[in-house]
């Protein structure tokens, strides 16, 4: 029983600590702005050493691709979920192909290593 | 009238309930989320070399992935070549570092380790299988030619990416 419990805490803590988000493969549709195509993203951040994630859109060489959402720097605090929008124009929705969340991390103090966290949804 | 009615009208509402279908839905999203597990940490086995390597004082990274469906994501670690935090440095630094599959939910992820592409500091993984996985990062950094690293602050970013197929 006892080790059940620590168990149990030890996968609560290393769940306390991830980046997530969906859906995996977006689709866009129509938005109320002509020649824009929007879709709906939902980002989950249950690290606690970051509140700070980076919106990007690229090409499927990795080129970046003009976009727009409400901030591309969005501040999600510990265990929130943060719904946002990217709309693209129409003439870059062939090229589109990826659409990322990476943590941005603090300088920090110390001796040590910082993890990245990047999560990239494909567009089909 | 109104009396033996009423039970009546109840009773054969409730039984028009039972006949009700209620089936339970739900959708399954493919989906990746990355786990922090152990930020590593640099020992300092000499005065020219810091080193994840716990032998030599450090810790490596651990993260863990966690994949929804199969075969819908690859992971990519990419690890340090440089510092994102350092004092000034007016000599080479030697990079040394890997990624390795360390332990997963399906037996199956053993041929991960195998199977991985490693092109300069990254190196991926084609998560095929759905489920858990442990990744170990490890770095080291040697200065100069046994030059001593000045005091400070040292850190180094490791990049764990997940990227649909």
């Amino acid at each position: 029983m006892y080790r059940q419990v620590v168990l149990m805490f030890m996968l609560l803590g290393f769940q306390a600590q991830a980046h997530e988000m969906t859906p995996a493969y977006p689709k866009f549709g129509y938005s109320h702005i002509q020649g824009v195509s929007v879709t709906k993203m939902l980002l989950w951040n249950r690290r606690d050493d970051t509140s700070y994630y980076q919106i990007g859109v690229f090409s499927g060489d990795w080129k970046e691709i003009p976009f727009a959402s409400t901030s591309k720097l969005i501040k999600v605090k510990h265990t929130k979920k943060y719904p946002f929008e990217v709309y693209i124009r129409n003439s870059d929705l062939e090229r589109v192909t990826y659409i990322c969340t990476s943590s941005k991390s603090f300088k920090g103090e110390g001796r040590r290593t910082i993890i990245t966290s990047k999560i990239c949804s494909k567009v089909k | 009238m109104i009396k033996k009615i009423t039970p009546l009208i109840f009773l054969l509402s409730t039984s028009y309930a039972w006949a009700v279908n209620s089936p339970i839905t739900g959708t399954v999203q493919a989906s990746c989320s990355i786990v922090t597990t152990t930020p590593g940490q640099y020992g300092v086995p000499n005065i020219w070399k810091l080193s994840t390597t716990p032998s030599e004082g450090g810790q490596p990274a651990v993260i863990k992935t966690t994949i929804g469906t199969a075969d819908k994501y690859r992971v990519t670690i990419t690890h340090p070549n440089s510092f994102s935090s350092s004092p000034s440095l007016s000599d080479t630094i030697a990079w040394t570092g890997s990624s390795v599959y360390t332990s997963g939910s399906a037996s199956g992820m053993s041929a991960y380790n195998g199977a991985k592409v490693v092109v300069g500091n990254q190196t991926t993984f084609n998560m095929t299988l759905a489920g858990t996985t442990f990744f170990t990062v490890a770095s080291t950094a040697t200065y100069g030619y046994n030059r001593a690293f000045p005091s400070g602050s040292y850190t180094a970013q490791i990049v764990a990416e997940c990227i649909a197929k």
